[in-house]
């Protein structure tokens, strides 16, 4: 697909693929793309040419749309928010349930399930404000798990968090694809965590310049876990 | 009428209670959105284009409780489109709202004196509680009934959109429908608490009670509830402090709310601030 703002494409004859059970992260420079192609992906955004499939379904127009979970870039609560972590995840279930009907009991557990995936448990009943920014990105990814999600879309998700919850984003995503068989598409340029995990990197400027799994990325010299600088370098001197 | 102790034991501090009652604990359950929204003054806008209805209906010689619905209902969903379409931001759109319809309350009033209609407009920018008739008290009841399911009904789903809009549109909720109906559920009660506090005072009883329910409870659910039972509180103490000492009742409930968030606000327990003591 090609996409743009009437400034010429931002996104040229992009193609991209993401099958059941796949771990694929999109990396590239800022003003890459990422960012737009995560709109059309969630539906904010139409193409100017081609198309975009989601599900098997039109991105906006999910039959289900507790299918798609979304985690979005630097989400964090307002610190006076009145409402406790789990009040917070359970609006996650919303997509699943139907907005208009009132939780039962399968609801109440699959909240009380995505808050424990991501080992918050012991903070359910706190309010979301008090929280630090790294429990506050997992509380993020567990309103997003919460609809037993069949692909999960995170945008930036462990930027600036600690590393505690960056292996707790690793476990519970892990988990998703492990145990559900779901899908996930990570868009960050911290890799670190995950770079084990990962089936495939897709890398964007404008069109995809690299797809292949990690490794034939570090075999171009390009590290994802130890030097994780490397990455963020090598994505600013694409040509 | 019912046999209540004094203050309340003449019929027309009856209608007065009940519709007190009513809108002292309804308006903070939309005004708990308002206030997440950063949209506290919403009420305070649409107040105020309410009162170009009150002074239109003066003008038509049409029931001004209708003009001032059909104003705040279009003021509230002019407001919300302004600020959805992210062409002016929400105090920008409120602003214009709130000039504009008092500027053409003045107007439309001062018309309808000059054509010799009576255009008394006290008793809707301060409230006439005590004028409230059997016929208003119901059709307070009937505005609090729908606020009261529309909250049960759609207040988890109103949650997400307020903190989260885009999420919410991902997530496949009616982000548009839902916050339509915010607006709509907001210029319902400010025309209902017209009767009771005034035009100039309604902002309050939307704000203040949740203001100060988020001191005390740790959840959405329980800051809704704590801010109906702040706004039922300010509406009993304030009535009986109007007839114990011959005051102005809305003023009287507005400024028991504004007593209490002092009270609780100087007494309440400090509450934690996000630090990494309790980091992972």
């Amino acid at each position: 697909m090609t996409v743009g703002y009437g400034h010429g494409p931002v996104l040229d004859r992009v193609s991209l693929r993401v099958d059941r059970g796949e771990f694929v992260a999109l990396v590239g420079p800022n003003g890459s793309g990422k960012s737009t192609l995560l709109r059309v992906l969630l539906g904010l955004l139409a193409p100017e040419s081609g198309e975009a499939t989601l599900l098997g379904e039109r991105p906006g127009h999910l039959t289900n749309p507790g299918r798609l979970g979304y985690v979005p870039q630097r989400a964090r609560f307002a610190p006076d928010l009145p409402a406790t972590v789990s009040e917070v995840v359970a609006t996650g279930r919303l997509a699943r349930h139907g907005w208009w009907r009132r939780p039962r009991d399968e609801d109440r557990e699959a909240v009380l399930h995505a808050i424990n995936a991501v080992d918050l448990g012991e903070f359910k009943d706190r309010r979301v404000g008090e929280l630090s920014g790294g429990q506050q990105q997992r509380v993020m990814i567990a309103k997003a798990l919460s609809s037993d999600p069949e692909l999960l879309v995170l945008d930036e998700p462990v930027a600036g968090v600690d590393a505690e919850s960056q292996r707790q984003f690793r476990d519970s995503v892990v988990h998703l694809i492990e145990q559900h068989n779901g899908a996930v598409l990570l868009v960050s340029h911290e890799l670190g965590a995950v770079a084990d995990d990962l089936d495939r990197v897709v890398v964007l400027k404008q069109q995809v310049v690299f797809d292949g799994p990690p490794a034939e990325l570090r075999s171009r010299g390009v590290s994802l876990g130890v030097h994780a600088e490397d990455l963020p370098l090598w994505l600013e001197g694409l040509d | 009428m019912l046999p209540l102790p004094w203050p309340f034991d003449r019929d027309y501090m009856q209608y007065a209670l009940l519709a007190g009652l009513v809108v002292g604990a309804c308006a903070p359950l939309v005004g708990g959105f308002l206030v997440q929204r950063r949209m506290s003054l919403l009420g305070d806008g649409i107040g105020h284009v309410a009162f170009a209805g009150v002074a239109a209906g003066l003008l038509l010689n049409i029931w001004p409780v209708w003009t001032a619905l059909i104003a705040a209902v279009i003021a509230a969903l002019g407001i919300e489109w302004l600020r959805a379409r992210g062409q002016t931001s929400g105090d920008l759109a409120l602003a214009l709202f709130f000039y504009g319809g008092i500027a053409a309350g003045a107007v439309i009033a001062s018309r309808a004196s000059a054509i010799g209609r009576p255009a008394n407009v006290l008793p809707f920018l301060f409230g006439s509680i005590l004028t409230v008739t059997r016929g208003d008290a119901i059709a307070v009841c009937v505005i609090g009934v729908a606020i009261v399911a529309t909250v049960l009904i759609a207040g988890r789903a109103m949650l997400a959109v307020v903190m989260d809009e885009e999420s919410a549109r991902v997530a496949g909720l009616p982000v548009n429908a839902l916050s339509c109906a915010l607006a709509v559920l907001t210029a319902v009660t400010v025309v209902a608490a017209m009767r009771v506090v005034g035009l100039l005072l309604v902002a309050a009883l939307l704000v203040l009670p949740i203001a100060t329910a988020r001191l005390l409870a740790k959840s959405f659910r329980g800051t809704l509830i704590f801010g109906s039972v702040v706004g039922v509180i300010a509406v009993i103490l304030g009535l009986a402090a109007a007839r114990l000492w011959g005051l102005a009742p809305g003023g009287s409930i507005v400024l028991v709310a504004v007593l209490a968030f002092a009270v609780v606000s100087a007494v309440r327990p400090i509450r934690s601030a996000p630090t990494s003591a309790h980091d992972h």
